[in-house]
C-alpha cells in the first residue's frame, strides 16, 4: 500500500521545493528590513548579504532618544493597553446578554450590530463631523472609545458561551447564584481561551491603527506608532536633503559616512513587529484550536 | 439542594421585567449606547450627498447636484474602473492563491514541514499595512532594494517599480497574496482535515492515484467551504483597498491611473480637500453598490451553499 509511483516521487519533490521557495519569498523580506536596521553604512545596503556589514545600533538609539518617534511608541502602547481590557469588558458582557435564548427581544441585538450597520453607514464625513462635534479630535480616546463595542466579537463571543454546558449555570441557580455571580465565576473562566483569543487580536489591531489615527490626529505629538513609521519610510525615499539634515541633528557628519538611508525606518518597522512576533506563538495555539475557525458566522 | 429557585428561573425567564432579566438587559447597555454614537447617530448624515455642505457647515438642499456633478468627473470614473480592476484580480488570483497552498500543504507528508511553512506564512497577516508596505518599499527600492540589487547583478537595468502605473495592480496584488495567503489558508486546511480518511482508503484499493484522489474526494470535500466564503466575501467587496493602497503610493499623483481606488478617493476629496458633500456622495454611491451586492450574494447563498446559510 505505501508504494508510490515514480510520478508521485517526483511530485513529492516538486512540492516540498516549491514550499521551501514559498517559505523563502516570506521570510526574506522581513529578514531584509532586519538587516537594514542593524546596518550603518549605506553602500553596504546594495548587497544580497542577510546580515549587517557595518553592525550599529544607532537607529534603535535614534527611536529611544528621538522625541518626534518614541512619542507615538508610548502612544500606540497607551492605546493598546487602555482599549484592550476596555474591549473585552464591554464585549464580553453584551455578549452573555445575547446568549439568553429565551430573552423577550433577544433578535433586536442581531439586528441593532451587526445586520443594520452592515446595511448602512454615514461614512468618512459624518463620523469625522461627530468626533469634532464631541471633542475628540487629537485626543487618543478618538482611537479607543468608538471601535470598543463590536457586535461581530460579541456573536463569537456568544457563541462560544452556548457552548458551555447548561447544569453548569443551572446548578448554580439552584445554589441561588444571582446572574453576575454566574458570568464572573462560571461563564468568564470557562472562556478563557477565546477570550485570550480575542484580547490578543484586539490588543493586535489598538496596536496597528492607522487609519484612524491619520484622520483624528493632528498634532504629530499625539501620532500613534505606524503613522509615524509610514511618514519615516516615506521620507526616506528619494529625499537626501531631509535625510542630511537629520543626521547631521543626530550628530553624523554626512561628508564622512554615507548613513544607510532606510535604517531608521527598518528599526522602526522591527520595534513595530516585536509585539506581534510576541504574541505569535499564542495566537498560533489559538488558531490550531480551532477557536476563531468556526467563527464565519453564528 | 432546593430546585425552587431554578424553577423560579425557569418560570421567570421569558418575562421581561423581573430582578434577573433587568440585569441581563443591563448588561448589554454599555454596548447599545456606542453602536448608537458611533453608528446610528451618523447615519442621518448620508443625507449630505443631497446637500450643499461645505467645511463651515450645512448651507441648502440641492437634491441630486451632486451625483450630477460626481458622474461628470473623470476622476470618479479612474477610481471607479480601478477599483473594479482591483476586485477582478481580487477574485481571479488572491482568492484562489490560500486553497492552492491549502491543497499543496496537504500532499506535504513532513509533519514538521508543514507546521513551519503554516506558522512562518501566516504571521505577515497580523503585521499592519504600513508595516508590510514599508518592507515592500524598501525592498523594491531602486538603489539598495533586493530586487533591484539582483537585477543589477544579472546585468539588467534597475527599475523603479513602485513609479510605474502599469505594474502597480500587479504589485499590490502580489502583495496582498504575501500578506494574506497563509492565514487565509488556515479554513481550508481545516476543511480538509475534515475529508473522512475512509474515502481515500478505499481510492487507494480501488486504484486511485493521487492527482485522482485531489479531483474527486479532496475538491469535493472543500467545496462547501469554498463556496460559503466566497459568498460571504461579496459583503465587504467595495472595501478594504484604503490602507494598502495609501499606504503603498503616498499618494504619488503618478500612480493615479491605475491606483486611484473609490475609498482613496472619499478620503482625498473629503478630509484633505475639505469637499465634504463629494465625499459623502462618492461614499453614498459606493455602499449602494455593495448594499445590492451582499443582498443578492445573500438571495444566491440560500441556494448555492448546502444548508442554505445566509450572510445576514
Amino acid at each position: 500500500m505505501l508504494k508510490r509511483s515514480l510520478g508521485e516521487k517526483i511530485f513529492n519533490i516538486f512540492n516540498l521545493l516549491g514550499m521551501f521557495l514559498f517559505t523563502l519569498i516570506i521570510v526574506i523580506p522581513v529578514l531584509f528590513v532586519f538587516r537594514n536596521s542593524f546596518e550603518l553604512s549605506e553602500t553596504a545596503t546594495a548587497t544580497l548579504r542577510l546580515w549587517p556589514e557595518d553592525f550599529s545600533l544607532v537607529f534603535y538609539g535614534m527611536v529611544v532618544k528621538d522625541e518626534t518617534v518614541y512619542r507615538p511608541l508610548f502612544n500606540s502602547v497607551i492605546v493598546t493597553i487602555v482599549g484592550t481590557p476596555l474591549t473585552l469588558l464591554i464585549n464580553a458582557l453584551g455578549a452573555y446578554t445575547m446568549s439568553k435564548r429565551e430573552l423577550p427581544g433577544k433578535d433586536f441585538f442581531a439586528y441593532y450590530m451587526v445586520i443594520i450597520p452592515m446595511l448602512i453607514g454615514g461614512g468618512a464625513i459624518p463620523s469625522f463631523l461627530l468626533m469634532r462635534a464631541l471633542g475628540l479630535i487629537d485626543t487618543l480616546w478618538v482611537l479607543i472609545i468608538p471601535s470598543l463595542a463590536s457586535g461581530w466579537n460579541m456573536t463569537l463571543l456568544r457563541n462560544y458561551y452556548w457552548s458551555i454546558p447548561n447544569e453548569l449555570t443551572e446548578s448554580a441557580r439552584i445554589d441561588g447564584a444571582s446572574e453576575m455571580t454566574i458570568f464572573v465565576k462560571i461563564i468568564l473562566p470557562l472562556s478563557k481561551p477565546v477570550l485570550s483569543a480575542l484580547g490578543l487580536l484586539s490588543g493586535l489591531g489598538f496596536w496597528n491603527i492607522f487609519y484612524a489615527a491619520m484622520i483624528y490626529i493632528r498634532t504629530p505629538r499625539k501620532w500613534t506608532f505606524p503613522v509615524k513609521i509610514r511618514e519615516t519610510v516615506m521620507k526616506n525615499e528619494g529625499n537626501d536633503k531631509l535625510w542630511e539634515e537629520m543626521m547631521v541633528a543626530a550628530g553624523f557628519d554626512p561628508t564622512e559616512l554615507l548613513i544607510n538611508q532606510s535604517g531608521l525606518g527598518g528599526a522602526m518597522m522591527v520595534v513595530s513587529m516585536l509585539p506581534v512576533l510576541i504574541v505569535y506563538p499564542f495566537l498560533q495555539k489559538y488558531f490550531a484550536g480551532g477557536i476563531m475557525v468556526g467563527s464565519v458566522k453564528g | 439542594m432546593d430546585e425552587s429557585s431554578l424553577r423560579i428561573y425557569k418560570k421567570n425567564e421569558k418575562k421581561i421585567f423581573t430582578k434577573v432579566n433587568i440585569m441581563i438587559y443591563l448588561m448589554i447597555v454599555p454596548g447599545l449606547i456606542l453602536y448608537y454614537i458611533f453608528r446610528y447617530v451618523t447615519m442621518p448624515g448620508i443625507m449630505i450627498a443631497f446637500q450643499e455642505f461645505t467645511t463651515g457647515g450645512f448651507k441648502y438642499w440641492c437634491g441630486f447636484e451632486n451625483f450630477d456633478k460626481l458622474f461628470g468627473l473623470r476622476a470618479f470614473w479612474q477610481a471607479f474602473r480601478n477599483t473594479w480592476v482591483f476586485i477582478g484580480l481580487q477574485y481571479l488570483f488572491i482568492k484562489p492563491s490560500p486553497i492552492i497552498l491549502a491543497l499543496l500543504l496537504n500532499e506535504v507528508r513532513i509533519m514538521w514541514f508543514k507546521k513551519t511553512v503554516q506558522t512562518v506564512s501566516t504571521l505577515p497577516s497580523f503585521l499592519t499595512w504600513v508595516v508590510v508596505s514599508g518592507i515592500f518599499i524598501q525592498l523594491l527600492s531602486p538603489s539598495t532594494g533586493y530586487v533591484n540589487v539582483i537585477i543589477a547583478l544579472l546585468g539588467g537595468e534597475r527599475i523603479y517599480f513602485l513609479g510605474k502605473p502599469q505594474l502597480f495592480p500587479w504589485l499590490l496584488t502580489g502583495i496582498r497574496i504575501w500578506k494574506g495567503v497563509g492565514y487565509s489558508s488556515i479554513i481550508y486546511l481545516a476543511s480538509l482535515g475534515g475529508v473522512d480518511p475512509e474515502l481515500y482508503e478505499a481510492a487507494v484499493i480501488d486504484g486511485a492515484t493521487r492527482w485522482q484522489q485531489t479531483m474527486y474526494i479532496t475538491l469535493p470535500g472543500i467545496k462547501n467551504t469554498v463556496v460559503v466564503l466566497l459568498i460571504f466575501s461579496f459583503s465587504g467587496i467595495m472595501g478594504g483597498l484604503f490602507e494598502p493602497v495609501f499606504t503603498l503610493t503616498d499618494g504619488n499623483a503618478l500612480l493615479d491611473e491605475t491606483a486611484m481606488v473609490l475609498d482613496v478617493y472619499i478620503y482625498n476629496t473629503g478630509i484633505r480637500q475639505g469637499k465634504f458633500s463629494m465625499s459623502t456622495t462618492t461614499g453614498l454611491f459606493n455602499s449602494i453598490i455593495s448594499t445590492i451586492l451582499m443582498l443578492s450574494a445573500n438571495w444566491a447563498s440560500k441556494y448555492l451553499t448546502e444548508d442554505g446559510r445566509t450572510i445576514i
